[in-house]
């Protein structure tokens, strides 16, 4: 229990982070924290192949990503704001949310959890376990989700790389 | 063995954080990490399903498990597109601010 305690104040205290700090590196860095944490969390679940996905993933590759833009775009949040009741208001929705959601889930009954047999049936949740799944029920996903990734590649860069060009027609106008 | 509720109730906190996140920021960007977050909430419910659901047999128990890696995929191919539209708008309105980005064209 201590360490489910020490894992999920060090989650919360991250996500809080990600939403209250200033500076945009700092909010991503944040995240980057509780998404480890949460691979952490995957590990005592017995998602092992996860948390290792997680990490590679999530911390490694989106988050370098979202470093990299917010490094490039140099976002800075502007002083004057005309919305300047949203901010209270969004943390009242919030904390009425998750108090709202906890107390409900608590209440509810859950099926006891079974020790032994979890180690049977998920055996640590590896790659082999999650693969014999992805490769039965999921497979029609599994292709989708390739189709996905590579339609992604494809309008990302196609987006980037046709507005350069533009901005680069314009230049040129302009010189002309 | 911690029970499936706590780790349910971690789940919706994080959420609920996310929440806060989206409805609170006014950059693009940070739009998009508190919507990371979210996305990270509903795994986390769905990994503490998954052992909960170890009684049911390997293959209605991993499915959870299935479910977050193909989550974590899609993830990442919304992440390239999201930053790449959000990317070619400051080209255009050198800002990444929600306030200013009211209108549809460019």
């Amino acid at each position: 229990m201590l360490s489910f305690v020490i894992l999920a104040v060090l989650l919360i205290a991250g996500s809080i982070g990600v939403v209250s700090l200033k500076q945009p590196v700092h909010a991503a860095l944040s995240l980057v924290a509780s998404l480890m944490t949460l691979a952490i969390v995957y590990i005592s679940l017995e998602a092992h192949f996860l948390a290792g996905i997680q990490v590679i993933v999530y911390a490694g590759a989106i988050m370098v990503l979202f470093l990299f833009v917010i490094m490039l775009l140099n976002v800075q949040e502007q002083k004057e704001n005309k919305f300047a009741w949203m901010k209270p208001a969004a943390y009242i929705v919030g904390a009425l949310t998750a108090i709202g959601l906890v107390a409900n889930i608590l209440q509810s009954p859950t099926p006891a959890l079974n020790a032994e047999l979890i180690d049977t049936i998920i055996a640590g949740g590896t790659a082999e376990g999650v693969a014999q799944v992805l490769f039965n029920q999921f497979v029609l996903g599994f292709q989708l989700v390739g189709v996905l990734l590579l339609t992604g590649i494809v309008g990302a860069t196609s987006l980037v790389q046709r507005k350069a060009e533009i901005a680069k027609i314009e230049e040129d106008l302009a010189n002309a | 063995m911690i029970g499936t509720e706590y780790y349910i109730a971690l789940s919706a906190i994080i959420f609920s954080i996310g929440t806060v996140g989206v409805l609170s920021r006014r950059s693009a960007i940070m739009v998009f990490l508190s919507i990371e977050l979210m996305l990270n909430a509903a795994n986390l419910a769905m990994v503490a399903f998954a052992r909960a659901w170890a009684s049911e047999g390997a293959l209605a128990a991993m499915n959870g498990q299935a479910a977050v890696f193909i989550i974590l995929a899609i993830a990442a191919a919304e992440v390239a597109v999201g930053l790449g539209i959000l990317v070619a708008i400051f080209r255009y309105r050198e800002t990444t601010e929600l306030d200013l980005l009211s209108e549809m064209r460019l």
